[in-house]
């Protein structure tokens, strides 16, 4: 295979910068070792390079752009965590991947390395555009409308070192989809785009401004229901200016663009929007069908061949293996090709720590990658790994090579697909831990065939307030709070990010944290117990309203 | 700025940090140096700590630490930090037993 599908080939322009971003980085860090630099000049630079301090030592995110990668980058991406960390990284709900253990003087290396393989930790932290993530099916699904991969890596080009754009009040997440399906939490984002195909074939792009969780959770409102392709630069540079004029520099906790949309409104946040692209040099940004081809000419395209039969042999082998067929049943989507079918690696072993994967894993899910989908792996927002174009035919064999390394768990979707933060294990912000307690509900439910019989249910948990596991849309989520020093876990039911986004309800007073797996457990009893034939978790909620679950989770035996 | 320290009996305050060269969490000693364990960590009054945590600040990049700070501890042997998150400083990870600080040279 000459070159990787999935991703954008860089060129040498783009090598050139990053090496010279790297020369930069590399000096800052020297003077921060001599003393020039004080840790409060240091930090800013640090961190627009992704690397973070935290509580046992630094860490550094790396930027997967829409959290798509081929082979040779994801074992260098193992080879890191061998050689700078201890041999483990971790998959966040951004598509990125974080190590934990990494060593200041060794950062310049490690981001040569990942240069080799034309990755940097550029714009995964500080006040800027950050990493745009995308449907981790993308390109690949059969409900899929338009691939938004291109469209991400044209929002990469324009956001990344945007020289407007490098200080604005906060972060700034965007996301981006084509299917109707909502699979990136769009409406949980500053920007969150669901691209479909206009009248004329081209893409037309529906645009949610203001969505967030952290402390203020709010689901963002429509702002234009049809941008053309061609305005489709315009139409964000002119939603950042905006927000970049008029959001707040004064309060940390009041500076998203969430904050600012609440506060004139969205109607007039669109005049705003309406009145600067009407000021702007549209010409300058018109995003034509030619630059949007030459992108998409970069990406190079999977050639999906399979036999005949492959349906017919897939269907048998289900047949013949019901441990199989329970892994197909849960973890795979239908694709485009009906000879093919998108697998889905659970990073939720039962008892595990949800989103980490050994060098060992990481190594080996580059070698199937390479024999079974094209050498392209993409990461997902729910802290599982995608391999998106295997052949119907082969998928049993693809199961087998990931059982050998621990990675075929069952429970894409259920109750042991856990989002977790990293929580007080490592994180300087956090209130509680929040790995333990998905531990102990993986262990709990780690039964799969229990996991089936539950179906879908989502459990979200974060370690303070900033929502990094996103627990606010959880269908149950959880939140570490610290009471005295001591961990607690208020509880949320309700949440969701697909389509018809909500915001998870607090139940009740927080729960102490030996009692909190419990009450989890007497929540998923209550729903077992009254749901109607069909109904998911989230529908029994629905019918019968949160007072039966609020009295299941706090009743004391 | 300094917020008030109030320590119940039997606690006493040490000096905690982050090694700038690889982000450790270290103690400061009784002799002057910082070290990854908190068993030769300095106990020190409230008084104490506080002219002991100016010094050290002031000295922090000479001693390759950053983001000096004291925190409360149990007097016991070895000082037990009082917080949950101290604890987890001065122990490691308590989702990787192996990465125990204690078990480090
Ligand atoms: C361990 C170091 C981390 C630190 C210091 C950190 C810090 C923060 C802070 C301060 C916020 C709140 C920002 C705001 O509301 O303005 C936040 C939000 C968020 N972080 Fe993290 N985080 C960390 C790790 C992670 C990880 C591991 C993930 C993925 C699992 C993640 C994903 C997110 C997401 C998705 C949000 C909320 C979405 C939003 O911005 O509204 N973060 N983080
Ligand atoms: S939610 Fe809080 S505890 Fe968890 S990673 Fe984010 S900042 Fe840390």
């Amino acid at each position: 295979m000459s070159i990787p599908v999935g991703h954008y080939q860089y060129d040498p322009i783009d090598r050139d910068f990053l090496q010279a971003r790297i020369a930069e980085f590399e000096g800052q860090v020297q003077r921060r070792l001599d003393g020039t630099l004080s840790e409060d000049e240091f930090k800013p630079l640090r961190l627009m390079n992704g690397l973070y301090l935290q509580l046992h030592a630094y860490m550094l995110r790396v930027a997967i752009p829409y959290g798509i990668l081929d082979s040779r980058q994801l074992r260098k991406l193992g080879e890191i965590a061998r050689r700078y960390d201890r041999d483990y990284g971790h998959f966040t709900t951004r598509q990125n991947i974080q190590f934990n253990w990494i060593r200041l003087e060794d950062t310049p290396a490690i981001l040569r390395e990942l240069a080799e393989v034309d990755m940097h930790a550029i714009q995964t932290s500080g006040n800027c555009i950050r990493n745009v993530t995308a449907d981790e099916y993308a390109g690949a699904a059969a409900d899929e409308l338009v691939d938004p991969r291109v469209h991400a890596e044209i929002l990469r080009q324009w956001s990344t070192l945007h020289p407007e754009f490098t200080f604005l009040p906060r972060k700034f997440k965007i996301a981006i989809s084509g299917s109707p399906n909502d699979r990136v939490a769009a409406r949980f984002h500053d920007i969150g785009i669901l691209a479909r195909p206009g009248a004329d074939g081209a893409p037309v792009f529906r645009i949610f401004v203001g969505g967030g969780l952290g402390r203020t959770p709010i689901i963002g409102e429509e702002l234009f229901d049809s941008v053309r392709e061609e305005h489709l630069l315009a139409t964000l540079e002119a939603i950042l200016r905006v927000y970049n004029a008029r959001g707040r520099r004064d309060n940390i906790y009041k500076a998203r663009i969430k904050i600012l949309v609440q506060a004139i409104g969205v109607e007039a946040y669109r005049e705003a929007v309406e009145a600067e692209l009407a000021q702007m040099d549209l010409e300058r940004y018109r995003l034509t069908p030619e630059a949007v081809a030459a992108i998409r000419s970069r990406f190079a395209v999977p050639q999906l061949e399979a036999p005949a039969d492959a349906d017919a042999v897939l269907a048998q082998q289900r047949r013949d293996d019901p441990l199989f067929d329970r892994w197909v049943r849960s973890n795979t989507h239908v694709h485009r090709d009906p000879g093919h079918i998108i697998a889905t690696v659970s990073l939720k072993p039962a008892g595990g720590i949800p989103g980490d994967a050994t060098s060992a894993q990481i190594a080996r899910l580059a070698d199937l990658a390479d024999a079974y989908s094209f050498g392209e792996i993409r990461i997902t927002h729910l802290q599982n790994v995608v391999l998106g174009h295997v052949r119907k035919d082969r998928l049993r064999d693809l199961w087998l090579g990931l059982s050998e390394v621990g990675l075929a768990e069952a429970n894409i979707g259920l109750i042991g697909d856990i989002v977790a933060c990293p929580g007080l294990d490592y994180c300087a912000l956090a209130n509680a831990r929040s790995i333990p307690i998905a531990q102990k509900l993986g262990a709990r439910f780690a039964d799969t065939a229990l996991q089936a019989e539950i179906g879908a249910l989502r459990i979200n948990i974060s370690g303070c307030i900033n929502a990094c596991g996103h627990h606010h849309a959880g269908h149950i989520g959880l939140l570490g709070v610290d009471k005295r020093g001591e961990e607690f876990f208020q509880l949320t039911v309700g949440g969701r990010a697909e389509n018809g986004a909500a915001i998870g309800t607090i139940l009740g007073a927080a729960l102490p944290e030996d009692e909190t797996v419990d009450a989890i457990a007497r929540l998923v009893d209550c729903y077992l117990g009254r749901r109607e034939s069909g109904e998911t978790f989230l529908d029994t909620l629905t019918r019968l309203g949160h007072e039966p679950f609020r009295e299941a989770a706090y009743e004391t035996v | 700025m300094k917020r008030p320290v109030r320590l119940e009996p039997g606690q006493k305050l040490v000096l905690t940090a982050n090694r700038l060269l690889d982000g450790r969490t270290v103690w400061w000693c009784a002799d002057g140096t910082w070290n990854l364990h908190i068993g030769c960590a300095a106990l020190l009054d409230a008084d104490e700590a506080e002219a002991l945590l100016s010094r050290a600040s002031e000295q922090a990049q000479r001693d390759g630490v950053v983001g000096v700070y004291d925190t409360a501890v149990q007097a016991v042997v070895p000082p037990e930090p009082v917080t949950v998150r101290e604890k987890i400083r001065a122990h490691g990870p308590t989702v990787h037993p192996e990465f125990a600080v204690e078990t480090e040279q």
